[in-house]
């Protein structure tokens, strides 16, 4: 085994020790888990619908809960209120949400909605009733307004790609869930890498290291070994998923009623996303490693690694709140050119690529100038590690790492 | 023929020049006395036989050729700056650093276990190096400098922090590398431990060699003799008072022999001659040519008190 692989070992045994990333990715596995269950798990909850007081004339009232069904559950129906509906009200009704009092409004009705939250009380009612009040204003039945306002819509994706609303939710779900899941991974291979750094820095093995093999060569074998617990990591966590997923499938019968051809369907995703994340994955993983890397020969206290990380964790977040966006608005062209800006676009191209068809063109320049760049972070961080391993006592000034990056 | 040759190698820091001029050469299987008081270019010349800094001028080979990344799979180091992974096991850290200078498997378990067993180290195998007293650490550090039976070992400071015990079983283990035909290259300010190992010796100061030699040649080139004669009385003084170009020695002080009278004598000088003269002038119990200790000798290049 040459000196790379040797370091590359010994590294990855650490990674796979350290505290940081075994906590790091049982925490990151219990949060796909309870991400997984828990939708479920809240759907499947008898008080899901906020409960709400009708009040008003019995036969409104009685109109309006028939409605509403499916979005509220009415706890209550009053013809009449001994006052301002309040908090103690609204506890005292079987804790409800809201009291709605309707009233005549000319030909047609009025709601005056007394919410426990009110920013919080759904537009949908006003769209659930509404057959009412046209019933009111025409006398044709409710029933048969409702038919005659209600058209059948189906979507179809432009671009062949998905097929159906569900595909293209889930295809977002999952872009949004590999962004958290890049973004996670990133972090706390930072917070490894740059331990693993200054522990070798302020424990002054770096000296007896850089003795036997080349700054270059060792900051190689640590971000190889980075990625490689990255992936493993990552592993686990998309094993986890799969099993919690399919977990909850086979044992809530409400999620195995729900999980009808077309939403299993949704859920699969094509080898070509797959590559993609991986691709992108592994590429954001270099460039941060190497730059952490040598941010973290700089100190050479380990209580100054928060300084040293701080600028590096910038684009980390800009990638992370750009690649949000991205998910709503693929094609946005200033989300097009965050696309292929080294750093961010790890983050952003995998989300375009999620939720969208990017042009094969865009992908392969993304990904030429992500290597490219991880490349030249590679030679320029070298140098900086060169230098920060064994400068000790003090920190080195801005002059100093600029003329190691020149030398 | 194996051997270490720095021919007017020079480097500077900004504007402080840490080696100016220093030129040596250790043959193979020498055992090297690299020299000099605190900031005199020790380290950094050390640091420059490793390639860890680059020079600004001159060359250094080994064996005729430059040190390259597979020259220095054979050489050992320990740094002046002490480090060990403080979570890894005293084992595992050894071979690590084994298979980092090319020891495969089992080759890399055989050599730790011999060199933990050789410095008394075996019972610490299986205990992270964090647990162990600074004088152990220290030991796993020499175990990792050695492990790989290199050709040439490079030791900066490598008795400093330890107790005499610990500094013995070092010192052991360098008389039986050296005797092994290692080319042994040591930094110390504990220059008594070293006087007897050494074979050659290389003083620096101020970033250039101040002189080098064997000990005898060092000897040989010192440009005065002591000689101490017993008893003290005036007779005998007046005899060699009378003798030009000798003179009291400050150093009588440091000898302890307070009965004796001490004189430096220049390079050259007939001692024989002095020894009959004295013996004509009176009763002589004692007449003893004293070579100048190591100490001395460091003292007198370096410009430092004896």
């Amino acid at each position: 085994m040459n000196r790379t692989g040797v370091i590359f070992a010994a590294e990855f045994a650490r990674r796979m020790r350290s505290r940081p990333f075994l906590i790091g990715t049982a925490l990151g596995a219990f949060s796909i888990v309870v991400t997984t269950l828990l939708p479920f798990v809240l759907s499947g909850l008898p008080n899901g619908r906020p409960g709400v007081v009708l009040v008003g004339e019995p036969a409104l009232t009685s109109a309006v809960q028939a409605l509403i069904a499916n979005d509220y559950a009415t706890v209550d129906r009053r013809t009449h209120l001994d006052g301002t509906p309040n908090l103690a009200f609204l506890r005292a009704e079987h804790d409800a949400a809201d009291a709605i009092v309707i009233e005549r409004d000319g030909a047609g009705i009025r709601a005056q909605v007394y919410a426990r939250e009110p920013a919080g009380f759904g537009l949908t009612f006003g769209r659930d009733v509404a057959p009412l009040q046209a019933a009111l204003a025409t006398g044709i039945p409710v029933a048969d307004i409702k038919r005659h306002v209600t058209v059948p819509v189906t979507v179809h994706d432009a671009g062949g790609r998905f097929a159906s609303v569900t595909s293209a939710r889930a295809a977002k779900g999952v872009a949004f869930l590999s962004i958290i899941l890049l973004y996670v991974a990133i972090l706390i291979n930072a917070q490894v890498i740059m331990s693993s750094v200054a522990e070798e820095k302020t424990s002054r093995i770096a000296e007896l290291l850089v003795a036997t093999v080349e700054p270059a060569q060792l900051l190689t074998a640590k971000v190889l070994a980075s990625g490689a617990g990255g992936l493993f990591q990552l592993l686990v966590w998309v094993l986890v998923g799969a099993v919690s997923s399919r977990t909850v499938v086979a044992l809530l019968p409400h999620v195995q009623a729900l999980a009808h051809p077309g939403t299993v369907n949704a859920i699969s995703i094509p080898p070509s996303e797959i590559v993609a994340f991986f691709a992108f994955f592994l590429v954001g993983f270099a460039q941060y490693s190497v730059l952490y890397a040598a941010a973290a020969s700089l100190i050479n206290r380990t209580e100054d690694l928060g300084a040293v990380a701080g600028p590096v964790l910038i684009p980390v977040l800009a990638g992370f709140l750009v690649a949000e966006f991205a998910v709503a608005y693929p094609a946005n062209p200033w989300i097009v050119a965050c696309s292929q800006i080294p750093l961010l676009s790890p983050f952003v191209m995998f989300s375009r690529i999620a939720t969208s068809d990017v042009p094969a063109w865009q992908i392969g320049t993304s990904l030429a100038i992500n290597v490219a760049a991880a490349v030249g972070f590679a030679f320029l961080a070298g140098r900086i590690y060169r230098v920060g391993l064994l400068l000790y006592g003090r920190s080195p000034t801005l002059r100093q790492v600029l003329r190691a990056l020149r030398t | 023929m194996q051997s270490l040759v720095l021919s007017h190698v020079a480097r500077s820091f900004g504007s402080t020049a840490a080696v100016r001029d220093i030129s040596f050469t250790v043959p193979a299987g020498a055992t090297f006395g690299l020299l000099g008081p605190n900031g005199a270019g020790k380290t950094t010349t050390m640091r420059m036989i490793f390639g860890i800094i680059v020079p600004d001028h001159g060359e250094i080979t080994w064996d005729g050729g430059p040190i390259d990344a597979a020259v220095r799979m054979r050489f050992g180091y320990l740094p002046e700056e002490r480090g060990l992974y403080g979570g890894m096991r005293v084992r595992d850290q050894v071979a690590y650093f084994g298979r980092l200078h090319g020891l495969a498997h089992p080759d890399d378990r055989t050599a730790t276990e011999r060199w933990l067993d050789r410095l008394g180290l075996a019972w610490a195998a299986n205990l992270h190096c964090s647990e162990l007293s600074k004088g152990n650490q220290q030991k796993v550090q020499f175990a990792c400098a050695v492990v790989h039976a290199p050709e040439l070992v490079v030791l900066d400071e490598p008795f400093s922090g330890l107790d005499p015990a610990n500094a013995d079983v070092i010192l052991n283990a360098l008389r039986e590398l050296a005797h092994e035909g290692v080319t042994l290259i040591l930094s110390t300010h504990q220059l008594w431990q070293i006087q007897e190992l050494c074979d050659t010796f290389c003083i620096i100061a101020g970033g250039v060699v101040k002189t080098s030699g064997t000990l005898r040649e060092l000897r040989t080139s010192w440009p005065v003799r002591r000689i101490e004669v017993e008893p003290a009385v005036p007779a005998l003084r007046a005899a060699l008072d009378e003798f030009p170009g000798l003179l009291a020695s400050p150093a009588a002080a440091n000898s302890g022999a307070t009965n004796a009278l001490a004189y430096d004598v220049p390079a050259g000088t007939d001692v024989a001659h002095i020894l009959r003269q004295l013996v004509a002038a009176g009763d002589v119990t004692r007449f003893e040519q004293i070579e100048p200790s190591l100490q001395e000798i460091y003292a007198r290049a370096t410009g430092a008190p004896a």
